[in-house]
């Protein structure tokens, strides 16, 4: 039997090869710093790849998110 | 289509007329840690002003169709208008030195149109350690693991990836 593999989408070949660039960067950070929590610097690092405009906006959104649920 | 963002023009253009206007302010609080990386969350922007008398402030509200509410016993001072509604005043940051010293070694980040003056991670750490409060203790492992990553991957302007 023949199993068809489907090649991944490029987009989808970025992001895995940005994920993995990400997570090295993460994992020698927390090597460098045993203090620092790999989670926080893990979605530090992502939302240093976003613009200012687009950070902001994300801790709002989520701040205000939190407010309407209370 | 996208959702409509919190922070959108009309913010942006309200900060504008602030610079524009030459009023001294500083965006602090976790709205700043945000700016920088953080993964922290936050329901406004706090803006530190030098003087709240400053005549630019006054004229920059006025044109921006702003106005200012001095504080009474049991209300801060704030700012109401269109476009006004996620800013709150902030008149006193603890751990801090004075307005003159923060805002020169404040950093400048790019928001659409405008550059702002911004208190830098490490001086936000500062202020949320000297307060104390529980709220402020809990966000100080984020902040500081940010100023960790923020060590390994800033750009060369200093303003992050």
């Amino acid at each position: 039997m023949t199993i068809a593999v489907k090649a991944p989408e490029p987009e989808a070949a970025d992001a895995t090869t940005l994920a993995r660039e990400r997570l090295e960067r993460a994992r020698a950070i927390c090597d460098a710093e045993p203090e620092a929590s790999f989670e926080n610097v893990w979605h530090a690092l992502i939302l240093l790849e976003d613009p200012p405009l687009v950070r902001l906006n994300r801790s709002l959104i989520r701040g205000r998110t939190a407010t309407v649920q209370r | 289509m996208d959702a409509p963002q919190p922070f959108s023009d009309k913010e942006i253009a309200f900060l504008e007329a602030l610079v524009a206007g030459g009023v001294d302010f500083l965006v602090v609080g976790l709205a700043a840690a945000a700016l920088q990386g953080a993964p922290a969350v936050t329901q406004d922007v706090d803006l530190w002003f030098r003087n709240l008398d400053d005549p630019a402030l006054m004229r920059t509200l006025a044109r921006a169709g702003a106005s200012y509410i001095p504080p009474t016993a049991s209300t801060p001072p704030l700012i109401a208008g269109a476009g006004t509604e996620l800013f709150d005043i902030v008149v006193h940051m603890h751990g801090l030195e004075s307005f003159e010293k923060e805002a020169g070694q404040a950093i400048r980040i790019r928001l659409g149109r405008v550059e702002l003056p911004v208190l830098p991670l490490a001086r936000v750490i500062a202020s949320k350690k000297a307060t104390g409060r529980p709220k402020d203790l809990s966000i100080l492992p984020a902040l500081e693991d940010t100023l960790r990553a923020r060590r390994y991957t800033l750009n060369s302007d200093g303003s992050g990836s």
